[in-house]
C-alpha cells in the first residue's frame, strides 16, 4: 500500500480524538489523509495522442480514464508531460464523461472540464473541477501508475471506501 | 499539484445534526437546498443509520439517484451560539424544483458562507465611516446616529427629492420580502423621497411594464408548463447559463419526450403529445442554442436577429399566425378587449401592408429570413392532428428587457401569446425567466411619494443616475445590496462624477479651519456634512452591503448587512412563484445586522430625532419601525396586501406576490412544499391557497379582459431605426471606427458581480478576468486569438478584456460579460433609456478592439479556453 498525503483546504472535525489534535497541523495532515492504493494503469507505448485509456481507481468501483493530451497539461507526466488521469465521474450529479476535442464533456447536463487546466468546469453545472489522478511515470520501464486522487470522486463522501489498514 | 487546495474526504454529518430548509440564494430557479449543521469534532459513521443524511456511505453512489455532495458544499461556521459547527448544505432531493439537480452556482452554498479561516473572510464586520482618505470602524449606534442626522437635516432644508437611493427590490441573496418592505418604508414613508431607483437600472420602474399594462404579470406559468409545452421559445434568455437547473431539468426532458406521460395527464382527450420544440431567439449562437441542439437538433429553430429589432420580429410572427388564421379567436373574442384589438391589427401587424412587402421590410431590419419566421409562427401557433391548439411557453428576459424600445418590445411578445392562445393552460404562459428571485412588497398605498408607471400610467420615471451625476439637488445617495459602479450603465461616465461629488464633500469636512481635520462624533460631524452639502455640489453616500465593494470606495460610511443563511428570509422564485422560508443556520460576521434591522433603526433614530424637536407630525412617519424580528417583519408587510379572501377567478386582481395570511410558522411547517403566489384565503374554508398558475380565468384588468396595444411605426433603414446614440456611430466616420456591433450578458459560472464568487478558487481560476467573446472570422481579421488581452472602446469609455474565440457571436458582433470584479464593460453601454420606461438599453452599442501587447501567463497556464458553446463529441 503506497501513501499519498493530500492537502485539506480545511482542518475539518473528524473524530473527537481529531479535534483534541487541532492545534498539530502535521498529524491532522497525516490523520486526514487516504490510504491510496498504487496501481498500473498504463504503459506509454500503448497510447496514442487523443485516445482515452479507462480503468478504475482507487477501487473497482470508481471509473477513471487517462489521456495522452499531446500538449503539456496541469499535472501531467511523461517526456512531453502531457498524460493526465481523472475520475470519469461528473462532479455534478455522478454520470460518466467522456472525452472529445480535448476535453471531457457530461450527457446528462453538459457540464464540460479541460483535461489540460486541473479538470477545470469551464461549462455546465459542475461547481467542482474532475478530480484529477496523481500518475506517476517510470522512465525504465514506460509504466504509469496511479498513486491517488486530488479531489472528492462523486458519490462518496471520502475516496478510498476500504477499511484502512492499521 | 492541484491548482488549489482539494478534499478527499468530508465530513458526515451524524444522525442528530440539525437539519434546517433554505433555498438557493443565487438566481431566479430558487433550487431547494437542505442545510444539515453538527459541532465541529463530531461525525457520523458510513452506515445510513449512523448518519443525518440515511445514505449508505460505505458505498459508491448511484449517478442521477443519490445525494451528490461536493467539496464545495461543506464549510465550517460560526453559529448563532458562537460554537463552530460543520455545515453541508445539499440540493434537496424532497425539492419539486431541482429535485437534487444543483447549478456552478448553488453548489457553492456553503462554500461561499463566511467562514474567518476561508476565502470568504473578506466581509464586513463592522460600521466604517469615512475620515479623509480612510475608513475607522465606528459602533451602530454612532453610525445610525450620523445617517439620521444627515437625512433628517437634508430633508427638513432640501426636501425629501434631496434623498436618492439604489437599492434591491428583489429576493434570494439575502434580501427578501423583509429587507425590501423595510426599505420600502424607509424611503417611502419615513422619507417621502420619489428618486428611487432599483439596483440594477437608473429608475423606480417594472422591467416589464410592456406586459403588465395589458393586464398579465411576468409571472404567470409554473416550471411544469415547461414540461408540458409544444413548443418553448427562449427570447432573449439564454437559460441554459442562467436559469441552468429549470433548463436541464425542466425544459430538456420535454425535449427529448421524457415528459409526454405528464402530458397525457393534462392534456384534452386526443390530443397528440409529443415531445417539444425549442425556438431561441438571441443574436448569439448561445449554449441554450448548442445543447438544445445536441439533444434534439430537428427541433431546435435558431433566429439570429438584429440587435434590437425584437418587436419588429415578434410582430411578424403575429403576422404570419393572423394570415394563416392560426390566431385563437376564441380567447381573443371573449377574453380580451376588442377595441384596442384594433389598434394592434393596424399598428402592429400593419395589416395595411400587403404581406409580401411587410415581410420583405421585416428581412431587412431584423436578418432573419421570412422562411424561419413562418417557420417560427408554425411552431408556435399552427393546429396540430386533429385541430389541436398547440401549447407555447414563451419565456424571456434581458436580451430584450434591456433592448431596444423596451415597452413596445415587451408588448409585442405578450401579445404574441395572447393572440395564440396562450395564457392560462398547461404547457402555456408568457413571462420572464427571471435574474435573480423576487420578495417584492412595498408600501404603496400609503407611500408619501407618489410612484409612477410608464408614460401611459403617469411616468415614465425619474433617471436617478442622471440625477445624482447633475443635479444638486441630489444630497443624501443610499446604494444597498448592489455595486453600481460595476452594474450601472455607462458606468464609467456614472462613477467618474459620483466620485468627484462625493470628493467634493470628503474635501469640504477636512479643510475646517485649513486644516486637514474633521469634526469628532456624530453630531458635530452631521453638522459638518450639512454645512458642505449647503456650500458645494457635494453628495453624501451611504453604502450597505455584505463587502467592501467597488461603489464603497467614495462611500461616507460603509454598513455590514447580514447575507444568506445569517438571518431568516423568505422570497420567491421566478418559474413557479413559490414561496419558501430560507431558514438561519449561522451568524452574520462580526457586527453585521440584516437590512431591515439596518433601516428599522435609522427611521428610529430619525423619530427621536423628531420627537426631541417637537415635530410630532414627522415622528409619525418614523413610527413602526422596532421590528423584534424578521418574523415580525414579514407580518408587517404582508399586512399591506389587500384583502385576500377572493375566489380561485379573482387571483388575477391580486398583488403577484401576495402573501397575507402566511406566516414563518407556516412556511417552516411546509418547508420545500412552499405555496406559490399570489396566496388566496378561500372564502369557504378560511385556508390558505396558493395558485399554480395564473390568468385561467381572467386577466388582471377591471374588466378582465387582455389590453392590446400598437406599437411604435418603424422603418427598415438602421439609421432611421435606432436612436440617436447608436446612429452617431454610423456617421463621420465613425462607422469605420467603431466596426462591431457590442452587446453583453453573462455566464453560468459566476452570479451577478461575483460578491461571493471572485473568492472562491474554482471561478477565480476559471474566469479571471472580464472577457470578450470574438468569432473566429473577426478575429483573423483582428489578428487576435483566445487569451489575448484587448482593449474595446468607443465614445462611452473603455474596457480590459480576455479574449474567446467561438462562434457564439455572428461576425461583426462583439460579445463581452457585463460585467467583472476586474472591470465592467456596462463602461461601453449608452445613455439611452426608452422615453416610456427608463429601462436602458445595456444590450447593444458599437465599439472597436484593439490587441494589447503581452499576455498574462498565469492565464494562458490556469485558464481554460476551450468554446463554452461546444456540447458535441
Amino acid at each position: 500500500m503506497f501513501m499519498t498525503k493530500i492537502s485539506r483546504r480545511t482542518f475539518i472535525g473528524g473524530s473527537a480524538a481529531m479535534g483534541a489534535l487541532l492545534t498539530s497541523p502535521e498529524l491532522v495532515k497525516a490523520l486526514t489523509s487516504q490510504p491510496y492504493p498504487r496501481v498500473k494503469v498504463a504503459n506509454i507505448r500503448n497510447l496514442r495522442v487523443g485516445e482515452p485509456v479507462s480503468f478504475n481507481y482507487p477501487d473497482e468501483n470508481s471509473p477513471a480514464v487517462l489521456i495522452k493530451l499531446g500538449e503539456r497539461a496541469h499535472g501531467g507526466v511523461g517526456p512531453d508531460g502531457d498524460i493526465v488521469a481523472y475520475s470519469s465521474l461528473c462532479t455534478h450529479m455522478g454520470c460518466p464523461v467522456s472525452y472529445s476535442k480535448k476535453r471531457f464533456v457530461c450527457a446528462c447536463h453538459y457540464s464540460m472540464f479541460d483535461p489540460a487546466k486541473n479538470g477545470q468546469s469551464y461549462q455546465g453545472h459542475a461547481s467542482e473541477w474532475l478530480p484529477q489522478i496523481i500518475l506517476r511515470f517510470e522512465p525504465r520501464t514506460g509504466d504509469i501508475y496511479a498513486e491517488g486522487v486530488e479531489g472528492l470522486i462523486w458519490g462518496r463522501v471520502r475516496n478510498v471506501l476500504k477499511a484502512t489498514k492499521k | 499539484m492541484a491548482l488549489f487546495e482539494r478534499m478527499d474526504r468530508i465530513p458526515i454529518p451524524p444522525k442528530d445534526a440539525q437539519k434546517f430548509t433554505t433555498v438557493c440564494q443565487y438566481c431566479n430557479v430558487g433550487c431547494g437546498y437542505n442545510v444539515y449543521r453538527w459541532p465541529v469534532g463530531k461525525e457520523g459513521g458510513l452506515k445510513p443509520e449512523e448518519n443525518a443524511l440515511g445514505i449508505d456511505f460505505s458505498k459508491q453512489g448511484v449517478a442521477l439517484q443519490t445525494q451528490s455532495i461536493t467539496e464545495t458544499m461543506h464549510n465550517v461556521v460560526k453559529g448563532e451560539d458562537g460554537k463552530l459547527y460543520n455545515i453541508l448544505i445539499v440540493p434537496a432531493m424532497d425539492s419539486p424544483i431541482n429535485r437534487g439537480n444543483y447549478s456552478i452556482r448553488g453548489g457553492t452554498n456553503a462554500q461561499a458562507a463566511y467562514s474567518p479561516t476561508k476565502p470568504t473572510r473578506n466581509r464586513l464586520r463592522y460600521p466604517l465611516i469615512r475620515v479623509g482618505d480612510e475608513f475607522m470602524p465606528v459602533s451602530w449606534d454612532e453610525a445610525i446616529d450620523l445617517i439620521a442626522r444627515v437625512v433628517k437635516g437634508v430633508k427638513d432644508k432640501w426636501g425629501p427629492d434631496s434623498v436618492a437611493m439604489k437599492i434591491h427590490d428583489h429576493g434570494g441573496s439575502g434580501a427578501g420580502f423583509e429587507d425590501n418592505w423595510a426599505v420600502g418604508k424607509f424611503f417611502f414613508i419615513a422619507v417621502g423621497t420619489r428618486m428611487l431607483s432599483i439596483h440594477n437600472r437608473p429608475a423606480y420602474n417594472s422591467e416589464v411594464w410592456g406586459q403588465r399594462e395589458r393586464g398579465t404579470h411576468e409571472l404567470n406559468y409554473t416550471y411544469e408548463d415547461a414540461r408540458l409545452a409544444d413548443t418553448i421559445v427562449l427570447w432573449g434568455a439564454n437559460a441554459f447559463e442562467t436559469a441552468s437547473v429549470f433548463y436541464t431539468e425542466h425544459m430538456i426532458p420535454n425535449l427529448q419526450g421524457a415528459t409526454t406521460e405528464e402530458k397525457k395527464k393534462e392534456y384534452l382527450k386526443g390530443e397528440p403529445a409529443e415531445p417539444a420544440r425549442m425556438i431561441v431567439v438571441d443574436p448569439r449562437r448561445t449554449a441554450s442554442v448548442t445543447v438544445a441542439e445536441a439533444v434534439a437538433p430537428d427541433r431546435v429553430l435558431h433566429l439570429r436577429l438584429n440587435l434590437g429589432t425584437d418587436y419588429v420580429l415578434a410582430n411578424a410572427i403575429a403576422r404570419v399566425v393572423w394570415e394563416k388564421g392560426w390566431w385563437d379567436k376564441e380567447l381573443v373574442e371573449k377574453r380580451t378587449d376588442l377595441k384596442t384589438f384594433e389598434d394592434y391589427k393596424k399598428k402592429s401587424l400593419m395589416l395595411d401592408v400587403p404581406y409580401d412587402e411587410f415581410m420583405s421590410r421585416v428581412e431587412r431590419l431584423t436578418g432573419v429570413k421570412r422562411a424561419d419566421i413562418e417557420k417560427a409562427a408554425e411552431w408556435i401557433a399552427k393546429p396540430k392532428a386533429g385541430g389541436f391548439r398547440r401549447r407555447a411557453l414563451t419565456i424571456y428576459e434581458k436580451g430584450i428587457i434591456w433592448g431596444y424600445k423596451n415597452y413596445d418590445t415587451i408588448a409585442a411578445i405578450a401579445q404574441l401569446a395572447a393572440l395564440t392562445g396562450n395564457y392560462g393552460k398547461p404547457g402555456t404562459g408568457c413571462g420572464r425567466l427571471g435574474g435573480h428571485q423576487e420578495g417584492y412588497v412595498r408600501p404603496h398605498g400609503t407611500s408619501r411619494a407618489k410612484l409612477v408607471g410608464s408614460i401611459y400610467a403617469g411616468g415614465p420615471p425619474p433617471n436617478i443616475d442622471e440625477y445624482v451625476k447633475n443635479d444638486p439637488r441630489a444630497k443624501v445617495y443610499f446604494v444597498a445590496g448592489t455595486d453600481p459602479y460595476l452594474s450601472t450603465p455607462n458606468s464609467q461616465a456614472y462613477k467618474k462624477r459620483v466620485h468627484e461629488r462625493t470628493l467634493t464633500l470628503t474635501k469640504y469636512l477636512s479643510e475646517q479651519a485649513k486644516l486637514a481635520g474633521e469634526p469628532a462624533g456624530s453630531e458635530e460631524r452631521a453638522k459638518r456634512i450639512l454645512e458642505g452639502l449647503e456650500k458645494t455640489d457635494g453628495l453624501f453616500m451611504v453604502v450597505i452591503n455584505m463587502y467592501e465593494i467597488e461603489t464603497a470606495r467614495d462611500a461616507h460610511v460603509i454598513l455590514p448587512a447580514a447575507g444568506w443563511g445569517e438571518t431568516p428570509t423568505t422570497s420567491i422564485n421566478c418559474n413557479s412563484r413559490l414561496l419558501r422560508i430560507y431558514d438561519q443556520f449561522m451568524a452574520p460576521p462580526g457586527d453585521a445586522k440584516p437590512d431591515w434591522w439596518i433601516w428599522g433603526r435609522i427611521a428610529t433614530r430619525m423619530k427621536e430625532l423628531y420627537e426631541a424637536e417637537g415635530n410630532r407630525e414627522e415622528a409619525k412617519y418614523c413610527a413602526g419601525f422596532d421590528w423584534k424580528d424578521a418574523a415580525e417583519v414579514f407580518k408587517d408587510g404582508g399586512k399591506d396586501f389587500p384583502d385576500n379572501r377572493v375566489s380561485e377567478a379573482d387571483e388575477a386582481m391580486l398583488p403577484a406576490e401576495c402573501y397575507r395570511g402566511v406566516t414563518y410558522e407556516y412556511l417552516r411547517k411546509v418547508g420545500q412544499k412552499g405555496i406559490q403566489v399570489p396566496v388566496r384565503i378561500d372564502p369557504k374554508t378560511g385556508e390558505l391557497v396558493g395558485t399554480k398558475r395564473r390568468y385561467v380565468h381572467r386577466f388582471g384588468t377591471p374588466d378582465g379582459k387582455f389590453k392590446w396595444y400598437g406599437t411604435d411605426p418603424w422603418e427598415p433603414d438602421p439609421m432611421k431605426f435606432y436612436p440617436p446614440q447608436i446612429t452617431k456611430y454610423f456617421q463621420d466616420g465613425n462607422d469605420r471606427k467603431f466596426p462591431f456591433w457590442f452587446t453583453n450578458g453573462r455566464t453560468q459560472i459566476f452570479w451577478q458581480t461575483g460578491y461571493n464568487d471572485r473568492y472562491l478558487p474554482e471561478k477565480v481560476y476559471t474566469i479571471p478576468l472580464p472577457y470578450i467573446e470574438v468569432n473566429p472570422e473577426d478575429a483573423r481579421r483582428l489578428g487576435i486569438k483566445s487569451g489575448d488581452i484587448v482593449e474595446v472602446y468607443n465614445l462611452e469609455g473603455n474596457a480590459i478584456a480576455l479574449v474567446y474565440v467561438n462562434d457564439a457571436p455572428p461576425p461583426g458582433t462583439i460579445y463581452g460579460i457585463m460585467y467583472h470584479w476586474k472591470g465592467s464593460l456596462n463602461h461601453l453601454t449608452t445613455d439611452y433609456t426608452d422615453p416610456k420606461t427608463t429601462i436602458p438599453w445595456y444590450k447593444a452599442s458599437r465599439v472597436a478592439v484593439r490587441k494589447l501587447k503581452g499576455n498574462l501567463e498565469d492565464v494562458l497556464k490556469n485558464t481554460s479556453l476551450l468554446p463554452i458553446n461546444d456540447f458535441t463529441t
